[in-house]
């Protein structure tokens, strides 16, 4: 399809950027928190990253301090214990993550010719959870009752025999706050970039840091999940006293250990990825020519996303597990050293072939280079299980670990920033202060940590408080603390320069870098809109092939150059080819995210302070907010009741039945299909390695009512889909006669499943079994309450004119939630009602 | 203040032997370090037994290699940065960026894997407790918040329990068999070979062998709570003889009669039963059964799980300062008991030396 936008129309400029302005524009004051632009929520994520940062790093610092001389009093093993356990958890989750999230929230659009993300309430959403997660985990900083049991929290040290007060609970009521954010961000980061590439990107024409990105965010959709799952299950130990990690009952704290490490593993990958791709965007900038070999890198980085799945035992080769599982984790950590050496060896040849400049930020990428070489040839030692047994849990795994997060993360990101600001400002950084903070922070970092891998072989422990004088480590802690402080030196000078230069850098000439990709083609600092039109592109390199293109966009002479429909719009295109779909109507500024953050962070607090009605209260209330915001869509008057698009444009994707939220609900059920794996992990292992687990002699679940159960839900299914199928042929007849059906067929799913959870008279304070079993049952009765709730809601709005033939979207995403409760539902009868029968204890 | 690293040993004159001075090491080569003076009794590049020697050898091979792929990769990327004024045809350019990529990116990395593996694989297996000939010794360790249980099921005439002091027969290979009461501890005698995680419910198994009678410094290796830094183990090496005689003297008839031997610490023994009893176990005194037992606690090199060395007056001093000398640990302060009284117990506790 042809958009008629594209015939050259003459249009004003001014006043084309008035119409968008107009629809997009921010608005100021209180009602500054409504806005779902990608572009100040992706500042936002960055700003508030930065602010925990500098939290995560005073707390390094501290430790520095501490340990910079045997016996030590600076602070109580207490104290310590509490301080490193922030240090790494709040660099992990409150910095790291969500940096390189808000990096790829505000760039990818920009870089992929869309105007925003694909659910900019959701980014919205996102945003409150990581900021009222961040602030409920570091507030327990404050009140001295911050989690000590280290960032992975090995149970039992961190379960409620030995961490009787809050700690834990703020860990892991906050994460798990904080990941539904990372979790939000991953799926539409995903749908983004399959659906809202700009017409004629096809998925071997996008910028690899939109491959990057791509990967990550599906690692976050896939990795995140066992953690929630973990969490909430320590929690519910921790709070009622079901005793999954406790060997007594039948539990095993290994769980934990393995969920973690499942997320764990690929969560080093999550951090690296994005900053790898930051170094492929620059490179080909600085080199001046297209990077070579574009297919092995995509290669690379897909091959990274499998293998890093695979390799999580590697964290656990003390734990006394299986000769022959060890040799495999130890091959497999061993090869993802493969598709590095392969990026590393591109990046090289660009170089090599292109006529590269040492600019600002190429100093931080080679910077890069030398310690994350450094940091990935010492974890091929330590994925060697004989060596690995002895450094393990030493200072030489404290040092590779920070050479692979800080050499692997923060120096392509510092190069990033450098070479984004003026994008983000307009203003050009000061290349002096900028060299002198590089070269602080190199070396500071390197007489931190280099000397660190000797420490750790002269037997210095991870995560003792001090040591005595005569061990044979002072003189090495001692420079290590020094250094540290010389690396906080060029930190604190970095930010100065970036905050001075808002203030005092020269302003830059449009495109300073000579930069290939489209979000140059940006006003600086760019407008809410991003583009006036949206370009045809069919070149990996936009704007090295037609370096008039910023100016032709601006002008209007490609898509969408229309607003005087007042809906915010942009092209849904072809996930492969590129090839325009439809066109996406995303929906306008919101409080609706805000309240339901609020409302979880309530839920959050009032669980930390055991007031578990209250929470119960405020889950319901979020879920109300939830269900509201999800009214104000499709046909809808605030969402676009009128259909109208200009001749020759495609359909909006509310009048199709493919429009983005059908990805978006696909990319979550993905991530609770990990969840619900997790699960099944969890029941599998407990059942055949704890040490303890008895299975009872008398399945407890009732196999018939089981079944019956997952009769009425594939009969709901059934109803939905014959449903769809209607109004794929334009009918919609009995649709919400036929929706009530399915709900009504649902509500009686959910009772059998309750009935049968109460018949089987549980005791899940007491064995494991029961208390697995229970958390499975709720998981059903949860999705299959879910499902009902949507499909009346579906219902009602058949009613309102909302949803019919003309508008046949939103079934179609109910009904994918259908298939799924079918098939894990059936799953659940399957482990949980069958196999006990077929195998018995 | 705390000499507790360097002690004599308690039996035999088996000096620990000089650790050799390793001056000048090169820790990579971004950066040279000069290593004057010595290494602590934990290092593992002072390997004391054949599966530690072996990981040393690895290191130094490993470190070697990978300090070579650093700098060429390091002199590689800064010569790219060299201006040149080539010209090259689109093919040409295909035909050496493959040359990198492949050369560089996969058939390296792979190489490097292979060899690698080759040469770590078989230094794994001698760690592992595969059966022998002739069933090697049997220790158990039991690790606890904050200090270490240890057995000897094998001892003839009975099983040998004792606390935070680990004695072993040098120059044969012996088992451990390790577990936790509580949270997860890890047991590592660095200069013997690595380390295994001590898991509630579980026993993990290692086999590490002294090559001469030596003493051994060993730590905790995971984090188990407020006292992980403090929760050392004095190990020991001492030669077969020696280590059955020790065992002998352990046995429980030996140590009922150490325990109510002279009379002149009726006055401690009453104390003991008053404040010390309901934990800590004497054969023929208490049960105990939540502290570690001090039935043989007078002959051990360390107290408090390596916080003080045990010499006169060191119990004494212990029991009045020990929440200073190890913060937080399980122990009740002991403001309310009378420091002559404390003395008492130190003395007759200093006197239960089998």
């Amino acid at each position: 399809m042809k958009s008629v936008n594209q015939e050259a129309i003459e249009h004003d400029p001014q006043q084309l950027h008035n119409d968008l302005h107009a629809i997009w524009c921010n608005p100021k004051g209180l009602r500054s928190l409504t806005i779902v632009n990608h572009t100040t929520l992706g500042l936002r994520f960055m700003v508030t990253g930065m602010v925990f940062f500098l939290i995560g790093g005073i707390l390094a610092m501290l430790v520095r301090t501490q340990l910079a001389m045997p016996d030590q009093n600076f602070m109580s093993p207490e104290i310590y214990n509490q301080v490193t356990t922030m240090h790494g958890t709040v660099m992990m989750f409150l910095f790291a993550i969500p940096m390189l999230e808000g990096l790829a929230i505000y760039l990818i659009p920009k870089m992929i010719g869309a105007r925003d993300l694909v659910c900019p309430r959701l980014t919205s959403l996102g945003y409150f959870c990581y900021l009222f997660g961040g602030i409920i985990l570091t507030s327990s900083l404050i009140i001295e009752m911050a989690p000590s049991s280290g960032w992975f929290m090995y149970t039992p040290l961190s379960s409620k025999e030995f961490a009787p007060d809050l700690g834990s609970d703020f860990w892991l009521l906050g994460i798990t706050f904080v990941e539904i954010s990372a979790v939000s961000a991953g799926v539409e980061l995903v749908v983004s970039i399959l659906r809202t590439r700009t017409q004629g990107m096809a998925l071997h024409k996008m910028p690899l840091f939109a491959w990057y990105i791509l990967a990550m965010a599906l690692m976050i959709v896939v990795g995140f999940p066992p953690l929630i799952l973990g969490s909430i299950l320590l929690e519910l130990e921790r709070a009622v006293g079901m005793p999954f990690f406790q060997i007594a009952g039948g539990g095993d704290p290994l769980l934990w250990q393995h969920l973690f490490w499942l997320f764990g593993h690929p969560e080093v990958y999550i951090i690296f990825l994005p900053a790898a791709g930051i170094v492929s965007t620059l490179i080909p900038v600085f080199a001046g020519r297209p990077i070579v070999g574009y297919g092995w890198v995509v290669f690379a980085i897909i091959v990274t996303g499998f293998i890093s799945f695979g390799l999580w035992v590697h964290h656990m080769f003390t734990v006394g597990i299986p000769q022959l599982a060890q040799a495999f984790f130890s091959a497999a950590s061993m090869l993802v050293a493969v598709p590095t050496a392969i990026q590393v060896f591109v990046w090289l040849a660009t170089l090599w072939l292109g006529k590269p400049k040492m600019k600002l930020p190429m100093l931080w990428v080679m910077g890069f280079l030398i310690i994350f070489v450094c940091g990935g040839l010492t974890g091929v030692m330590l994925a060697l299980v004989p060596f690995n047994w002895q450094v393990h849990d030493t200072h030489f795994v404290v040092a590779h670990m920070h050479y692979v997060l800080v050499g692997g993360m923060f120096f392509p990101l510092i190069a990033g920033l450098y070479y984004w600001l003026p994008l983000f400002s307009g203003r050009m950084p000061s290349e002096n202060l900028g060299r002198w903070g590089f070269w602080l922070t190199f070396l500071g970092f390197n007489g931190t940590f280099l000397i660190m891998h000797w420490t750790g072989l002269l037997g210095m422990p991870r995560r003792v408080y001090t040591y005595e004088a005569g061990s044979g480590w002072e003189i090495y802690n001692l420079f290590s603390s020094v250094s540290s402080f010389v690396l906080s030196a060029g930190i604190a000078m970095v930010l100065l320069d970036i905050a001075l230069h808002f203030r005092y850098g020269k302003p830059a000439k449009h495109n300073p870098w000579n930069a290939d990709t489209l979000e140059w083609a940006n006003t600086m600092p760019p407008s809410a809109y991003n583009f006036v039109s949206l370009p045809n592109v069919g070149s990996r390199h936009p704007l090295w092939d037609d370096p008039n293109l910023p100016h032709t966009m601006k002008e209007g002479k490609h898509g969408l150059a229309v607003a005087t429909h007042g809906r915010r719009e942009m092209y849904g295109t072809d996930p492969i080819t590129g090839k325009i779909r439809e066109i996406i109507h995303l929906p306008g500024n919101s409080w609706w995210p805000l309240f339901a953050a609020a409302a979880l962070a309530v839920v959050c607090l009032s669980l930390l302070t055991e007031v578990y009605a209250l929470a119960g209260v405020f889950v319901i209330i979020a879920g109300v907010f939830l269900l509201r915001w999800s009214w104000e869509n499709g046909a809808h008057p605030s969402a676009a009741p009128n259909a109208d698009v200009a001749t020759g444009d495609p359909p909006l994707h509310s009048r199709t039945m493919d429009g983005p939220g059908l990805w978006a609900m696909a990319v979550f059920l993905i991530a609770n299909g990990s969840f619900f794996l997790s699960y099944l992990f969890g029941w599998f292992y407990l059942w055949t390695v704890s040490p303890e687990w008895r299975m009872p002699d008398i399945p407890p679940l009732s196999l018939l009512v089981m079944v019956l159960a997952g009769l009425a839900l594939l009969a709901g299914s059934t109803v939905i889909e014959k449903l769809l199928r209607g109004l794929r042929e334009q009918r919609d007849g009995r649709l919400a006669a036929g929706l009530y059906l399915a709900g009504g067929l649902g509500t009686i799913q959910a009772v059998l499943t309750g009935w049968a959870l109460f018949s089987a008279e549980l005791s899940p304070t007491q064995t494991t079994h029961d208390a697995v079993m229970l958390v499975g049952l709720f998981y059903a009765l949860f999705h299959g309450g879910l499902a009902v709730i949507l499909t009346v809601l579906q219902a009602l709005r058949v009613g309102y004119g909302y949803v019919g033939a003309h508008a046949p979207f939103e079934p179609a995403v109910v009904a994918l939630l259908w298939r799924y409760n079918v098939i894990t539902f059936w799953l659940l009868i399957g482990a949980l009602a069958v196999l006990p029968r077929v195998i018995g204890g | 203040m705390r000499e507790c690293n360097r002690t004599t040993p308690i039996i035999g004159s088996h000096l620990a032997p000089q650790w050799a001075s390793q001056s000048a090491c090169l820790l990579g080569t971004v950066l040279l370090v000069s290593l004057a003076g010595c290494a602590g009794d934990k290092s593992i590049l002072d390997p004391a037994g054949p599966a530690a020697r072996d990981v040393r050898l690895i290191w130094w091979v490993m470190l070697v290699f990978a300090t070579l792929v650093l700098i060429g990769v390091t002199v590689l990327w800064l010569y790219a940065f060299k201006p040149r004024n080539v010209v090259r045809t689109p093919a040409q350019e295909r035909r050496i960026a493959r040359r990198w990529i492949i050369g560089g990116g996969i058939m390296l990395p792979v190489a490097s894997i292979i060899t690698l593996l080759m040469f770590g694989v078989s230094a794994g297996q001698r760690m592992l407790p595969l059966p022998l000939g002739e069933p090697p010794e049997v220790i158990e360790v039991i690790g606890h918040q904050w200090w270490w249980e240890v057995r000897y099921p094998g001892a003839q005439g009975g099983e040998v329990i004792t606390a935070n002091q680990l004695v072993m027969p040098a120059g044969e290979p012996v088992d451990f068999h390790v577990s936790s009461a509580d949270v997860i501890h890890a047991f590592w005698v660095p200069r013997l070979g690595g380390k295994i995680d001590m898991l509630p419910g579980r026993v993990n198994k290692i086999r590490l062998e002294a090559d001469e009678p030596a003493v051994f410094g060993a730590q905790c290796a995971e984090l188990c709570g407020v006292g992980h830094a403090h929760m050392q183990l004095h190990v020991e090496a001492v030669p077969r003889r020696e280590f059955d005689a020790w065992l002998t003297a352990r046995q429980e008839v030996v140590l009922r009669e150490l325990a109510v031997a002279d009379a002149t610490h009726d006055g401690a023994r009453d104390a003991f039963k008053t404040h010390c009893a309901s934990c800590h176990q004497i054969a023929g005194v208490s049960q105990g059964g939540i502290g570690p037992t001090l039935s043989d606690v007078g002959g051990r090199a360390m107290l408090g799980a390596g916080v003080i060395a045990m010499e006169e007056g060191a119990v004494s001093r212990w029991l009045q300062h020990h929440q200073t000398l190890k913060p937080s640990n399980k122990m009740p302060d002991h403001g309310d008991v009378e420091t002559d009284t404390l003395d008492a117990l130190g003395a007759w506790l200093e006197a239960l030396s089998p």
